[in-house]
């Protein structure tokens, strides 16, 4: 299990939503997966689609859902959205199709989860700049209507994944620390870990303190 | 918080909606009916999650104010009068699922005669129905504490305790609050349920200690145990009463096996099903899938869908599996198990499953995964799989059997497969197990080898150490020989003399009969050894008249023939002893056939016998007159005991006498004060001499009034026969009288 380093004291919770075949998985995978070659030299801690990383001098687990991206289970695939603190949204810069798609996807988001969950657009496949279907500005525009973080990335060079990923985070870090995020709600796709060796320390004599009648 | 926190609870509400949103929406569609600021949902009616809720919760007191089991009206009820058992070969899922099925109307008869009690009434008074006063049986305490020591054996009796007044306490309430609360404010109230407890382990000293991780592991068995034992309380927890659930259960067998038909390539889904690793894979995945309804507790369940969809996982050929794929597979996957009780199972995670876990974790993936397949198997229409409606219709009113048949019989096959390979495997293990068994057998046959060797060993070591000879026979003769030795002085000394003498005398008196055969060849004793046969010899031969008739006791004649060598130390009076062989023989002669007289009565003896006996009579009564007044009575007694104890070996002649002779015989050597004379066979010889003394003493037999004198003689006589020989030689001289 996860013990010294690899305590953390908040788990995230992200989807990851878009077409079938803009590259969910692939970003997925290249994020988690890099886990081996950076931050753990073990492979403690390896669970399904998690990572984690640090943010503010944090330990936070990010949690990572890949959904179904086929137009078929759009219907059905709105309890993955349930308790997600990040969502990453992401299209096909060679695709204008995904590019399309967008804006069913944002209402799906908006409407699934809750309002302060941090939504991230990804153009994905940057490195087939030839083959680019949906500018840059169109995309940036597009977010910047509506309110969302924008970046370019490529799942198969690595590039800007990290970035995304990381930026989601501190946005959401940031919102528990505005107090704009509760907590305790489940809804919250935040789960508090308090640190097992800080807390007790201090808990014990308050306890006590109780206890002696 | 802002959107439905039973969002997932409600899952049922949403799939039913059939409208697929469109791929344009305008900006004004988007936005809540309710005329709120937020996005509106075409599921929820257009409202926004917020108002879609309030208009729920007012819809749902409308319906319980009303009649509180009403199916929903959205909910299309599949009516096809044409339902046919399907045949297929698939029959092992579809004899579980029966079986489970059948369970399921008895629980439901039970369930609904309960409920249509109370369907009238409001839910308070249900609540009556049901004692609060209820115990949670001992065992579930049994159970956590047992299970809690093998699970946490790190921790202490203060969190076994704090977790295990916590599951009751949870227990207790969930039940009086079963029939008060609508489903989903039981479930809340569950939720915050854990919440406490976690927070209580946050805060408690007692988890002072604990790790975050176990804290987890903890809040798992907590659940597990409380849950496990709800969930077999009918209609509480699982499928309770006021929900549609089992309805929905039915709905959903039906409508699988109406979809039975529905292939991979609907999904367009990669699965190959001549792919034997594809199948036995998926056969995997849906005994996983099956076996979630056995698991009790919402973890075991969701452990069980985990399994279910690594399997689907891995047959997703794809290497980075992704969700794309995954969906797919596990709808297929749920359409060829059907598994029993669906609609219920997955409600009862989602309402009752520790929220946390639910929304995070493997588990919850794929637990939301299959939440996912299900609503789309519910809304499955022509759109959905991508092909004409006319078709799609047409294969929905297909008999259900027909479609799914190439599948069925590859699982089947499947099934097969892994039930033969089930066996060989078994067969293995037994294989193993006998070959384990030979081993071990001709191990023991070795050992018992080794330890007969071994012991063999040793016998053989104590034997060398301690050889074959046969000691006690070489001691009895040493033994005897170190008493001649060690009681030779003895004889010097008056004491010791004085009994042994006794016997001697007797001897004496015969004795001078070696004494006239060894004269004449030595004057030595050494030499009379030699003589001791020839005497025997001699004398036989000059008695062979007296012979022929005592012939009985031949033995007993050599005998006293030694016994007078013996005693052949006295030299000087041959011419009596020229005569007391013939006495002493007739006198043995005599003596015997008395002793026979009693037992068998040769007639010709007696009559000589007699004669000469009387002769002795006077004789022995000669001396026993003369001798025991000077002597003291002492002697007696050891004198009787002798006889008494000569006197049996007689009868039997050699057998007894050979014991008693081996007692006497020392003595008598020591009398004779030969060492020389070591050779056994004259010690033996000598051994028998008592014998002749005994006879000599038995004469008083014949005259029983004279017993005790004739045994005085015998005493008196060696006392006086060593120091005085002479006047023994007048009593030898008297018996031939």
């Amino acid at each position: 299990m996860t013990s010294g380093p690899y305590n953390y004291s908040y788990i995230f919770k992200y989807i990851i939503i878009g077409d079938m075949g803009v590259g969910k998985s692939c970003l997925l995978h290249q994020f988690t997966d890099k886990k081996f070659m950076a931050d753990c030299p073990h492979t403690i801690g390896v669970e399904f689609g998690t990572r984690i990383i640090e943010v503010a001098g944090q330990k936070i687990k990010l949690q990572i859902w890949d959904t179904a991206g086929q137009e078929r289970f759009r219907a059905v695939t709105r309890s993955y959205y349930r308790g997600a603190a990040g969502a990453l949204m992401v299209y096909d810069i060679t695709r204008r199709s995904t590019y399309n798609h967008l804006s069913s996807w944002l209402t799906d988001t908006r409407n699934l989860t809750n309002p302060s969950t941090v939504i991230f657009l990804i153009g994905n496949k940057s490195d087939l700049d030839g083959q680019r279907d949906v500018t840059y500005e169109e995309a940036k525009q597009f977010a910047d209507e509506n309110g969302l973080m924008f970046v370019e990335a490529s799942a198969k060079t690595g590039q800007n994944v990290e970035e995304a990923f990381l930026e989601t985070a501190k946005k959401i870090y940031q919102s528990i620390q505005d107090g704009r995020l509760d907590l305790n709600a489940a809804e919250s796709g935040v789960q508090h870990k308090p640190a097992s060796p800080g807390r007790p320390l201090a808990a014990p004599p308050a306890a006590r303190d109780n206890c002696a009648c | 918080m802002w959107f439905g926190p039973n969002l997932q609870r409600s899952y049922k509400y949403m799939m039913f909606a059939s409208k697929m949103p469109s791929l344009r929406i305008d900006q004004s569609d988007l936005k809540c009916k309710n005329g709120c600021d937020y996005f509106g949902n075409p599921q929820w009616q257009g409202y926004c999650s917020k108002c879609h809720r309030e208009q729920m919760q007012r819809q749902r007191k409308a319906e319980k104010e009303s009649s509180a089991t009403l199916p929903k009206p959205e909910q299309k009820k599949p009516e096809r009068g044409l339902r046919i058992p399907s045949h297929s070969s698939f029959s092992k899922f579809e004899e579980k699922r029966l079986r489970q099925s059948e369970t399921l109307k008895k629980a439901n008869l039970l369930k609904f005669s309960v409920f249509k009690k109370s369907s009238t009434d409001d839910h308070d008074h249900s609540a009556e129905k049901r004692p609060p006063e209820f115990k949670i049986p001992g065992i579930v305490n049994e159970g956590m504490k047992r299970d809690f020591r093998t699970r946490f054996p790190q921790l202490g009796p203060a969190v076994d305790r704090d977790s295990r007044l916590f599951v009751h306490s949870f227990i207790m309430d969930v039940i009086k609050c079963a029939n008060v609360l609508s489903v989903d404010e039981l479930s809340e109230r569950v939720q915050r349920q854990y919440q406490r407890f976690m927070k209580h382990m946050d805060t408690s000293s007692h988890f002072a200690n604990v790790e975050a991780d176990t804290k987890e592991l903890l809040m798992d068995f907590v659940e597990k145990h409380a849950m496990t034992y709800l969930h077999e309380l009918p209609s509480v927890v699982f499928s309770p009463s006021g929900t549609d659930d089992e309805r929905l259960d039915r709905a959903m067998s039906e409508r699988i096996q109406q979809l039975s038909w529905v292939g991979e390539r609907h999904l367009e889904c990669k699965l190959d099903r001549n792919n034997p690793d594809c199948r036995q894979l998926l056969y995997k995945a849906i005994s996983e899938l099956l076996g979630m309804d056995s698991a009790l507790s919402p973890g075991d369940k969701l452990s069980r869908v985990r399994r279910c969809c690594r399997h689907v996982l891995r047959l997703c050929s794809a290497a980075p599996a992704s969700a794309d794929d995954l969906l797919p597979a596990l709808i297929f996957t749920v359409l060829k198990a059907n598994p029993p009780r669906l609609v219920s199972n997955i409600n009862f995670v989602t309402r009752f499953c520790n929220a946390q876990r639910l929304m995070t974790g493997e588990g919850g993936y794929y637990f939301t995964n299959l939440c996912c397949a299900v609503s789309f198997i519910e809304n499955l229409t022509a759109e959905s799989l991508n092909m004409d409606k006319k078709e799609f219709d047409c294969y929905m009113a297909m008999p259900a059997s027909i479609g799914g048949s190439a599948w069925a019989a590859a699982l089947s096959l499947c099934g097969a497969v892994r039930e033969a390979d089930e066996q060989r495997a078994h067969a293995q293990k037994l294989l193993t197990h006998t070959h384990n068994i030979h081993t071990r057998a001709e191990q023991l046959a070795a050992n018992a080898q080794s330890f007969e060797e071994q012991i063999a060993k040793k016998v053989q070591d104590v034997l060398t150490k301690t050889p074959l000879e046969i000691k006690p026979r070489r001691e009895l003769p040493r033994l005897g020989n170190l008493k001649e030795i060690n009681t030779a002085p003895l004889i010097d000394l008056g004491t010791t003399t004085a009994q042994e003498e006794p016997q001697t005398k007797p001897e004496v008196t015969p004795e001078p009969l070696a004494a006239t055969l060894l004269p004449t060849e030595s004057t030595e004793p050494n030499i009379t050894i030699q003589p001791e046969t020839e005497p025997k010899l001699n004398i036989l031969g000059f008695e062979v008249i007296e012979r022929q008739s005592p012939s009985k006791s031949p033995q007993n004649l050599d005998q006293t023939w030694d016994l007078k060598q013996t005693s052949s130390l006295e030299l000087l009076t041959p011419s009596p002893l020229g005569f007391t062989p013939f006495d002493s023989r007739s006198i043995d002669e005599l003596m015997t056939p008395d002793e026979f007289g009693t037992d068998q009565l040769p007639p010709g003896l007696s009559n000589i016998n007699y004669d000469i006996d009387l002769s002795d009579f006077s004789g022995d009564n000669s001396i026993a007159e003369e001798a025991p007044k000077s002597e003291p009575k002492d002697p007696f007694s050891p004198e009787a005991l002798r006889k008494i104890t000569t006197f049996d070996p007689f009868a039997p002649q050699t057998s007894k006498g050979f014991e008693t002779a081996l007692d006497s015989f020392d003595e008598f050597s020591f009398v004779d004060q030969r060492k020389q004379e070591t050779d056994p066979f004259e010690v033996v010889h000598r051994g028998q001499d008592p014998f002749s003394p005994v006879e000599l003493s038995k004469d008083p037999f014949f005259a029983p009034e004279k017993q005790s004198t004739s045994i005085l003689d015998d005493n008196d006589t060696p006392a006086t026969a060593c120091l005085l020989p002479s006047p023994i030689q007048p009593q030898s001289s008297n018996k031939p009288t």
